[in-house]
């Protein structure tokens, strides 16, 4: 299945503001960024810790939505869109 | 003696603009826009860039859930504070200091709804929507917040 990633300010600069992944069917959010981190080791080393656990200042939506830590296996569907971005700080 | 406590009635009707734009903006022509027999108060917050001694600011959103959010923002607020008309306008792209970054107008028939529903949307603004500004100085460039 195909799921687009838009990244967003420091993380945009990491991965570029789009991307389309190829995962397999059912694959989790957690996936996801597993895949993005192989794919990309200087995002790997911004929005992980030593243990391998996301940092806290990575902000997920799905499809528009916010996205919370406990979300993390939740599957993704083919065509969903999944952002990636810190901490806001417009106004 | 006693007090009345000002109505926050909601406001379904309440008139609304919110733009994610590169273009600048005239704050008085929102100011006139929001002006209206059943309002009483105007109250505007207008952002700009300071000068912390950087060359330029450069500001970047998600655009389709950047708007969605101030939608939300802007529904709370008018119902939450009685208000009958709020602007929101925040400016993306490339900014000089003194540039206007974001301006809020709301309207309400009495002044502590309009600066009480005002600050709200900031704060909210401020705390949810995905927008970010980053700082360009002549030795380098920081992500606000992070």
């Amino acid at each position: 299945m195909k799921i687009k990633v838009r990244a967003f300010a420091s993380f945009r600069e990491m991965l570029g503001s789009e991307l389309e992944l190829d995962l397999p069917d059912e694959s989790s959010v957690q996936e996801l960024l597993d895949a993005l981190a192989s794919l990309n080791p200087r995002f790997c080393s911004e929005a992980f810790d030593r243990s391998g656990l996301l940092k806290d200042y990575v902000l997920l939506m799905k499809n528009r939505k916010r996205l919370d830590r406990d979300s993390m296996n939740q599957a993704l569907e083919d065509g969903d869109e999944v952002a990636v971005f810190p901490p806001v700080s417009g106004g | 003696m006693e007090t009345r406590s000002p109505s926050f009635r909601p406001c379904p009707g309440a008139e609304t603009l919110i733009e994610i734009t590169e273009d600048d903006f005239c704050p008085q022509e929102i100011i006139e826009r929001a002006k209206s027999t059943a309002a009483g108060a105007v109250v505007t917050f207008l952002g700009t860039v300071r000068d912390d001694g950087l060359r330029e600011m450069v500001v970047e959103a998600y655009p389709e859930a950047a708007l969605a959010e101030l939608d939300k923002i802007c529904n709370e607020a008018a119902d939450r504070f009685g208000l009958t008309s709020v602007y929101i306008i925040h400016r993306l792209g490339r900014l000089a200091v003194g540039d206007n970054i974001v301006l809020i107008v709301v309207s309400a028939a009495h002044r502590r709804e309009a600066f009480g529903g005002c600050s709200f949307i900031l704060e909210e603004l401020k705390s949810r929507v995905p927008i970010w500004k980053k700082e360009i100085f002549d030795g380098g460039e920081r992500w606000v917040g992070t």
